[in-house]
């Protein structure tokens, strides 16, 4: 069977500094698969790059058989990729609701010849509403709809950020540290979320993550990024043992 | 001392404040809600004059049944006294010839803002469309005034009456003309409203916001905002219009980067992304002008020297800093975006209660 996300030799360059050095790695369907490493180890370029936030030096990205390399990240986002942010990226000026309506995909009333008549998509429009109170309620944000973006706790944001995935119905979601600066207990609230993602929707989910302790708890299989090239893979318990993973990442 | 009438000077400040709306309207859907600065309005504005231009030398004749007279140049004066008697004393063709000139420009000015933005938006950042936009209007006119034969740039055209030109009495044919104004400009408030209430208005902010997020959200982001700048640019012509019509005169000189700047003290007075300010920008800047004209002749008639649209500048100048400087979000603010889902979402929480 072929992987949903499969990575061939890829390669990434700025200027003379090699962010990503041929990897290839390959993420089954259904599968929660870690990827960690050092910082400025690549992984966040790698993230970029099957996205389609940025163009591959060299190498191929293939999502469900098809190469996706070139594409640009909104055709990425259609075919059924969604990515969370390192850094919340969120619409903060407005609110939660709006955030998880935006990227609903083929929306009626975002035709400039529809929108200004309300009776082509309010129909449309009530039943995303409808779609977006699951989401939100998912995420526990659902007495939040109506607040600013900007006003949410960082791990809202974090939250919220999934949610907004969510409304594209995903396929593949990319977490960029879904757990950066939230506080211990709330992060592993968010991978168990994460996992029930996978559990009742079926979505495969490609995690960075800095805490290995929770990371290891949900992860099926982990990759190991240093200096931009793969390091080590295996499972939880391999990649936990592993001496060479030891030393580059906890410097032991 | 000058006797002022109240009545019509109300009635001029209204109508340009109609026509002020259209120009303002059309840049804070752009600039205020999309994002996108454009610095070439005057370029749209000027493509519904010229386009009157030519349809009121070359199309009225025709509807009025008559043969078309050479505008420029030794038949000047025919030409003109042709098309002043059709537009006094043939109404119905005179409406058709103004319902076919908003129609041109709004399908010229249209596909204009379309093309030219996107073209450009695909190449480089927005901050490029801005500069194509002023270099490419200020060359635009100056090819049209080099063009002279089709709408007479040097000596310009006059008698583009408005379509009440037929009513005898002054007074209520600019009352007409007023209206008029005030209703296209109602049409384009209404509009607008409707847009930045739509899931269209909501992908036009998040692009404001964060490009790359919103086309790593599935958006195309060219084409969303070719599309605003269509609807933009097609409010701007039919406000360019008007502009010539409420002259009665269609020059070139009229569409230097000033009316651009016009029209931006406009939206950055009444209130970035909020189309009341950006009405309420348009009426302080038509009693502004009216005033300043109004001063002028004071001012003159009392013999002194000052040329007061050089006055007009600096205050320009100094509003537009003053308000940058201690108001950057304009007298009307920006309102939080609440579109109609958010009702929907109220009703089902209220109903699970
Ligand atoms: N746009 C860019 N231009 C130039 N260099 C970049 C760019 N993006 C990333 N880099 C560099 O590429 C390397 C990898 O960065 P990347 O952000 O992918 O690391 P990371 O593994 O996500 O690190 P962290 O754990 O700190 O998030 C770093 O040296 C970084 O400075
Ligand atoms: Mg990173």
């Amino acid at each position: 069977m072929t992987p949903l996300l499969e990575l061939k030799n890829l390669r990434k360059d700025f200027g003379g500094l090699r962010a990503v050095d041929d990897v290839s790695l390959t993420v089954p369907e259904g599968a929660i698969v870690g990827l960690i490493g050092p910082n400025g180890s690549g992984k966040s370029t790698l993230i970029n790059l099957i996205a389609g936030s940025t163009d591959p030096s060299a190498g191929q990205v293939r999502f469900a058989g098809q190469d996706i390399s070139d594409l640009p990240s909104n055709e990425v986002f259609k075919m059924g990729i969604a990515r969370g942010y390192q850094e919340p990226a969120l619409y903060f000026k407005m609110t939660v609701l709006d955030n998880v309506l935006l990227p609903v995909k083929d929306q009626r009333g975002e035709r400039p010849w529809f929108a200004p008549w309300r009776r082509f998509w309010q129909h449309e429009e009530s039943a995303h509403a409808e779609a977006a109170v699951q989401a939100l309620e998912q995420v526990q944000l659902l007495q939040h709809y109506d607040t600013l973006a900007s006003d949410l706790s960082g791990g809202q944001m974090k939250l919220l950020e999934i949610a907004r995935c969510l409304m594209g119905k995903p396929k593949l979601l990319l977490l960029d540290e879904p757990t950066a600066g939230v506080a211990p207990k709330l992060a592993y609230e968010i991978f168990q979320q994460i996992a029930r993602l996978r559990d009742d929707f079926g979505i495969t989910l490609l995690i960075v993550e800095h805490r290995l302790e929770i990371l290891f708890d949900f992860a099926d299989y982990v990759y190991v990024m240093h200096l931009g090239k793969l390091l080590a893979q295996g499972g939880v318990d391999e990649i936990a043992q592993d001496a060479i993973v030891r030393e580059v990442y906890f410097g032991e | 001392m000058i006797n002022i009438d109240i009545g019509a000077t109300a009635i001029s400040i209204l109508t340009l404040f109609g026509i002020y709306s259209l120009m303002s309207i059309s840049l804070n859907l752009e600039y205020g809600v999309a994002g996108l600065p454009n610095f070439g309005k005057a370029l749209f504005i000027s493509i519904g004059a010229y386009t009157a231009g030519i349809t009121y030398t070359r199309l009225l004749p025709l509807l009025a049944g008559a043969e078309a007279i050479h505008p420029c140049g030794p038949t000047m004066g025919g030409a003109l006294q042709l098309r002043s008697e059709i537009m006094a004393s043939q109404p119905i063709a005179g409406f058709i010839n103004f319902a076919l000139t908003l129609v041109f420009a709004a399908v010229i000015a249209d596909a204009v803002g379309f093309a030219v933005s996107y073209v450009t938006l695909r190449l480089k950042e927005e901050w490029f469309l801005a500069l194509v936009l002023l270099v490419g209007g200020e060359t635009v006119r100056i090819l049209v005034r080099g063009a002279d034969d089709f709408i007479c740039s040097h000596n310009g055209i006059s008698g583009v009456a408005q379509p009440f030109f037929f009513v005898a009495d002054p007074r209520s044919r600019a009352l007409l003309f007023m209206l008029l104004s005030l209703a296209l400009a109602l049409l384009a408030y209404l509009c607008s409203q409707r847009l930045y209430h739509s899931p269209f208005g909501r992908m036009l902010k998040g692009l404001r916001e964060n490009e790359e997020v919103t086309r790593g959200l599935g958006k195309n982001i060219s084409l969303a905002r070719a599309q605003i700048m269509a609807v933009g640019s097609l409010m701007a012509a039919i406000g360019g219009v008007l502009f010539a019509l409420n002259t009665g005169f269609v020059n070139t000189n009229d569409f230097v980067v000033n009316l651009t700047l016009d029209v931006w003290v406009m939206v950055v007075l009444g209130g970035i992304g909020n189309n009341r300010g950006a009405l309420l920008g348009a009426l302080l800047i038509a009693i502004m002008d009216r005033f300043a004209q109004i001063g002028a002749i004071v001012l003159n008639m009392g013999g002194s020297e000052i040329e007061f649209n050089y006055v007009r500048f600096i205050a320009f100048g100094l509003i537009l800093l003053w308000m940058l400087r201690y108001r950057p979000s304009g007298l009307l603010p920006e309102s939080r975006l609440t579109t109609d889902a958010h009702d929907v979402v109220r009703r089902v929480i209220g109903a699970s209660k």
